[in-house]
């Protein structure tokens, strides 16, 4: 076993063994170190041996029996009356055997995630924490992923925890009225870590570390905790088709590709088969979800073998009920592209009149980016250009920028200026 | 998303906080500036409990730069101040909030007697997403 496996092997545990040692003691810092110290001692073990046959079963012990001593060695040194503690030994702390149902185990690792997501956290801390306790990554790795320093992101997680234990949450599921508005949180937290996290290299030399595929590995589990909440399904479903894209996404120079100019032979289809069947398992009888409207609009394009294939009016209709549960200036921006693939350049652009109009939405990227794309749909070319210019100096992702400047430059055939049609940014 | 807060002042002579030694900044009474700086300090406090500050620093007299210029021959150092202007770079802080309004917010707590404050949106790595 290689090193990063043995990596992959224990982080996948730790939730876990967190969750199994919270359960007796409600004292997430003990738990947290305990655990840690468990991972450092399977580091120095498990090399030389390869790891045990119950890897979950091993750390459990250890990280139990860690937590034990950090807790008389507390206790001794307080120098006060001991209090009545559960004196639990470490054997009744040990996973349950293989045979037996894992239900319990399953149950504490998505108390664990419904924790993480406490309404008292802030959104940030929220996601912070949950890679942390639940992902299992280190705070170095998270701090790379949002790239920040690490002592920041240190101090996030200890306040996040700190805060937890400051309105007393408890380790146990909340309750039935909660629950829908906690799991919603959840979803939101994964979202973010999905869209917002980018791919940072461990620097070890160990795996590239991608916050989508966390994001993903996390839904999944989410999903398999409950399976008949079609927002988690329909979230799930819409991670799957937006990453399946993303060997298309870029060209090897770092630079964007436009969804209707990649190479979907590039797509990931097994991903999209996935995508597409969870989609079609969440369309329910009853209301509809905004992530499971955004995974049937992923589910359109990909299932259009190219993009003159698309089916612009079933986006379209969708956009139109999206617009009605989670209006939005991006659910607006992209239901005025799909107005135009169906009615015409002109008629999307009627739609981002109001939007031109607004203080804050004038300094977005995107606003002047479609409203450039559906000038340059409609033959105004210089019109075009401006916009695509306005985009460039707004935006604030380095290959966007890339992307919308060399679109600015870019002549039409035929212009004297035209640099032999190759897209190129002015020097 | 990070956004740098950049402190542009003339503080004469060099000084932090800037506002005190600048000549709006001197025209206050120390009432004034103490008052300034418990807020300023619980703002910083704020900042720290939420987790959006990341980080900050004052910077010396830009009489201590060195400016490098660029040539086909090689690099060509000269003594600062970079520009002959007025205003001159004193201090930044690196923030990292949930939207802009919130920097607008966090930002306009900076603003003090003789300079002026310039909030600007940090660029990021990854690509929007296609």
């Amino acid at each position: 076993m290689t090193p990063a496996d043995l990596d992959q092997v224990w982080r996948r545990c730790a939730p876990d063994v967190l969750a199994a040692l919270l359960r007796r003691s409600g004292d997430f810092d003990a738990a947290e170190d305990a655990v840690q110290e468990a991972l450092l001692a399977a580091a120095r073990q498990w090399p030389a041996g390869g790891p045990p046959d119950d890897p979950k079963a091993w750390l459990v012990r250890v990280a139990s029996r860690r937590l034990l001593d950090q807790r008389r060695a507390d206790l001794a040194r307080a120098d006060r009356e001991l209090r009545v503690t559960r004196q639990t030994p470490p054997d009744a702390l040990l996973a349950p055997a293989a045979d037996a149902p894992d239900g319990g185990e399953r149950d504490d690792s998505l108390t664990l995630l419904l924790l993480c997501c406490h309404p008292a956290l802030t959104r940030p801390s929220q996601v912070a924490l949950t890679l942390r306790a639940v992902g299992g990554l280190s705070t170095a790795q998270i701090a790379r992923a949002f790239l920040v320093p690490e002592a920041t992101m240190a101090q996030r997680i200890a306040r996040a925890k700190a805060r937890l234990g400051q309105v007393g949450a408890r380790f146990t599921p909340p309750s039935a009225d909660e629950l829908p508005g906690r799991v919603a949180a959840v979803a939101h937290v994964l979202y973010l870590i999905f869209t917002e996290g980018h791919t940072a290299s461990t620097g070890r030399g160990l795996t590239d570390l991608s916050l989508a595929e966390e994001a993903i590995h996390l839904t999944r589990r989410l999903h398999r905790h409950l399976p008949a909440v079609d927002e988690v399904t329909g979230l799930l479903a819409l991670m799957l088709l937006t990453h399946a894209r993303r060997a298309a996404r870029t060209r090897p120079d770092g630079s964007l590709v436009p969804l209707a100019e990649q190479d979907r032979s590039r797509w990931d289809r097994a991903a999209i088969a996935e995508g597409v069947a969870l989609v079609e398992a969440a369309l329910p009888a009853g209301p509809v979800g905004p992530y499971q409207l955004q995974a049937a609009i992923a589910a359109v394009h990909a299932e259009a073998p190219g993009a003159a294939d698309t089916d612009w009016a079933q986006i379209e209709t969708l956009y139109r009920m999206l617009d009605a549960i989670a209006p939005g200036p991006a659910v607006t921006l992209n239901h005025a592209v799909a107005v135009a693939m169906v009615d015409g350049p002109a008629a999307g652009l009627a739609r981002l009149e109001p939007l031109l109009q607004d203080r804050q939405l004038r300094h977005h990227h995107r606003l002047h980016a479609v409203q450039a794309h559906l000038l340059e749909m409609a033959g105004k070319d210089a019109e075009a250009r401006s916009a695509y210019a306005t985009a460039a100096r707004l935006a604030t992702s380095i290959p966007e920028q890339r992307y919308l400047n060399a679109k600015a430059s870019r002549r039409p055939p035929g212009d004297p200026a035209a640099d032999g049609g190759r897209d190129r940014p002015q020097p | 998303m990070k956004y740098v807060i950049l402190i542009h002042a003339n503080p004469d002579p060099w000084g932090h906080p800037s506002s005190r030694y600048t000549a709006e900044g001197r025209a206050l009474p120390p009432e004034h500036h103490d008052e300034m700086d418990r807020q300023f300090d619980a703002l910083l406090e704020e900042l720290s409990a939420s987790g959006e500050f990341v980080t900050a620093e004052a910077l010396a007299d830009p009489a201590s730069s060195t400016l490098y210029g660029w040539s086909p021959e090689g690099h060509l150092a000269t003594d600062g101040p970079y520009a002959e202007a007025k205003e001159q770079l004193a201090g930044f802080f690196l923030i990292d909030c949930a939207s802009r309004e919130r920097a607008e917010e966090i930002a306009a707590q900076f603003a003090q007697p003789g300079g002026t404050v310039e909030l600007r949106p940090v660029m990021w790595p990854g690509g929007d997403d296609q």
